[in-house]
């Protein structure tokens, strides 16, 4: 860790500790991707439209920036790449499929905690600290049951700031959402469980063992089609 | 996620990829079956903490996508803005 304000930080230090650093933010783990004069853009944009809300208490031009610059930063190209892919159509229509819902967004149900590494009770802050340690470890798939109450969902996840999902689960685990669309009968059944896992995780153990697992689970399920949010 | 849709729909069960619009290029690399993708900002692929109708008009666009997508790489953009909400009640 480094100390904060120390006098030779250089401005290198300065962005990269946004990243898993002393400065650990995950809204804006970014930066230190960026080159210098990106980031030197970034807070003089970011200040300079600042002072702009101060007279006119008008603030989306922040989430704007911040927005645009998460999309810049990320514009480079991934690690895995395939030129076509499987399609399955949809067989019915959705008023009449019964979904399934998975998301990589780290929630669980309070009680049923994944426990990674074995740590009880990790905290946000810890998993974090730990994000190294995540990325090369095969997920836990969480199950949720769909009539699980709201204040009995929890989050964990040390790739993302998860402040928006405690604040309202339904940003990244849309389960509420879902529900109210099936008693509106435009999704005519939502499977009985929901799941959940951290997607800062082993990718090729994902792929090759993990998640066919899951597969063969919802095929003997069965479910008609799943929606899928990454986080 | 990319990689639990494609094993997905190769057995047999059709899927939709909700994803922010930061992720779009490394989703599209991977020819996902069906992605919608959304201008809201990391952590919140939904839209804002409190903001049911911009959840709701997610969900209902992903379900759009799921009925009508004919081939694998179908990515649609979600319109609109990540706008917080004032909804949000502190629990």
């Amino acid at each position: 860790m480094k100390t904060e304000n120390t006098a030779s930080e250089s401005f290198k230090e300065f962005k990269g500790s946004f990243s898993y650093g002393s400065r650990s933010d995950l809204n804006f783990k970014f930066l230190a991707g960026l080159s210098d004069e990106e980031a030197a853009k970034f807070f003089q944009d970011l200040l300079w439209k600042l002072g702009d809300s101060f007279n006119d208490g008008k603030f989306d031009r922040l989430v704007d920036h911040v927005y645009e610059w998460q999309i810049r930063a990320y514009s480079g190209e991934g690690k895995w790449v395939y030129d076509e892919g499987a399609f399955t159509p949809l067989r019915k229509p959705v008023a009449e499929s019964r979904l399934v819902l998975l998301t990589s967004s780290g929630h669980f149900v309070e009680g049923d905690d994944p426990e990674p590494f074995g740590v009880k009770n990790m905290t946000q802050k810890e998993a974090m600290a730990r994000i190294g340690e995540f990325v090369k470890t095969e997920p836990a798939l969480s199950v949720i049951s769909i009539n699980t109450p709201r204040e009995k969902l929890r989050v964990r996840h040390g790739g993302y700031d998860i402040r928006g999902a405690q604040a309202d689960p339904n940003v990244a685990f849309p389960l509420e959402r879902l529900l109210e669309l099936n008693q509106e009968g435009i999704i005519a059944e939502l499977a009985p469980e929901a799941y959940s896992f951290v997607g800062a995780c082993a990718q090729t153990p994902l792929l090759k063992h993990t998640a066919p697992q899951w597969v063969k689970m919802l095929q003997q399920q069965p479910v008609d089609a799943a929606i899928l949010v990454p986080v | 996620m990319g990689h639990v849709a494609r094993l997905l729909e190769e057995a047999g069960i059709p899927t939709v990829i909700i994803a922010i619009r930061a992720f779009r290029r490394r989703l599209e690399m991977m020819t996902p079956p069906r992605a919608l993708i959304t201008p809201h900002l990391m952590g919140r692929p939904l839209g804002a903490p409190g903001d049911h109708e911009r959840q709701r008009a997610t969900i209902l666009a992903a379900l759009d996508l799921l009925e009508s997508a004919k081939q694998a790489g179908t990515i649609v953009d979600l319109p609109g803005q990540y706008r917080p909400s004032q909804n949000l009640k502190s629990r």
